[in-house]
């Protein structure tokens, strides 16, 4: 399956704006699970988790083995690194401006010193 | 729906009215609206400073080997509390408020919206997940309260 980039980080927010979802991806973050072990923390049904691990798997987040009966599934690093420098890439931006925003309204607030100073 | 936001948020020693004109004009925005390392050319910038408006900006990397437009409509203008807009194309839309603290100093709210819903914690909000290590510990911690 290809997808854009910016697709692949849309669809990985979506899938990781659910609480369990969430929790899936850090319990697979310490390693491969299988859907039965995933299930384990959670008051949850197989098929609700299953439900879940299709979002995950379709936003490319995780991966399932094709040839283990168990399925395990596998966290996909990639795409989790594209959301975080996503958040990263923004805020470094924003305080750039603030930075220079802050400069910016120091300037224009000084007068000018051949006017003489007010205060 | 909104799912959250990703907020940055800084105070400035200067009025309410003049922070929200920077924010508006042209002449002003040129000075600060390229991140580091880019700069934001006054004949690059459109403000059309109405809801249905366009907001564009090119920025230019210091060295001239890149430049990105961004290209967005106002969605709102509330003069001289708040300004959003949205982005063409990915839907990002960033609401700017500007709150008059009451001793000269305006402190000035960028939430973000229609991102990606699943940073909107304080700790991405304050910049600490910088890596996937750094994610994991908050993602463990998640899964413990869960």
């Amino acid at each position: 399956m290809t997808v854009t980039a910016t697709n692949q980080l849309d669809q990985a927010f979506i899938a990781l704006a659910d609480p369990t979802r969430r929790a899936i991806v850090a319990r697979l973050a310490h390693g491969d699970a299988t859907v039965t072990e995933l299930a384990e923390p959670f008051a949850m049904s197989m098929p609700a988790v299953s439900k879940h691990l299709k979002v995950l798997e379709r936003s490319g987040l995780i991966t399932r083995s094709r040839h283990a009966q168990t399925r395990p599934c596998h966290l996909e690093r990639e795409p989790l690194d594209a959301a975080l420098d996503w958040i990263e890439t923004s805020r470094r931006a924003w305080n750039a401006r603030f930075d220079k925003l802050e400069a910016h309204l120091r300037t224009i607030q000084t007068p000018p010193p051949t006017k003489g100073s007010e205060r | 729906m909104t799912h959250g936001t990703v907020r940055h948020t800084r105070v400035f020693s200067a009025p309410r009215e003049l922070v929200f004109r920077c924010m508006l004009t042209p002449e002003h925005l040129t000075h600060f609206w390229g991140p580091a390392g880019m700069s934001a050319p006054l004949d690059g910038i459109t403000v059309d400073p109405r809801v249905g408006g366009a907001f564009e900006t090119v920025m230019v990397s210091d060295d001239g080997t890149s430049r990105y437009t961004m290209r967005a409509v106002y969605d709102e203008i509330l003069d001289p509390e708040r300004i959003a807009w949205t982005e063409v194309g990915s839907g990002l839309r960033s609401v700017s408020t500007f709150t008059d603290l009451g001793d000269g100093r305006t402190e000035v709210t960028i939430e973000q919206s229609n991102v990606p819903a699943a940073f909107l914690t304080p700790e991405a909000q304050a910049g600490f997940l910088t890596s996937l290590d750094k994610l994991e510990v908050y993602l463990g911690t998640v899964a413990a309260s869960a």
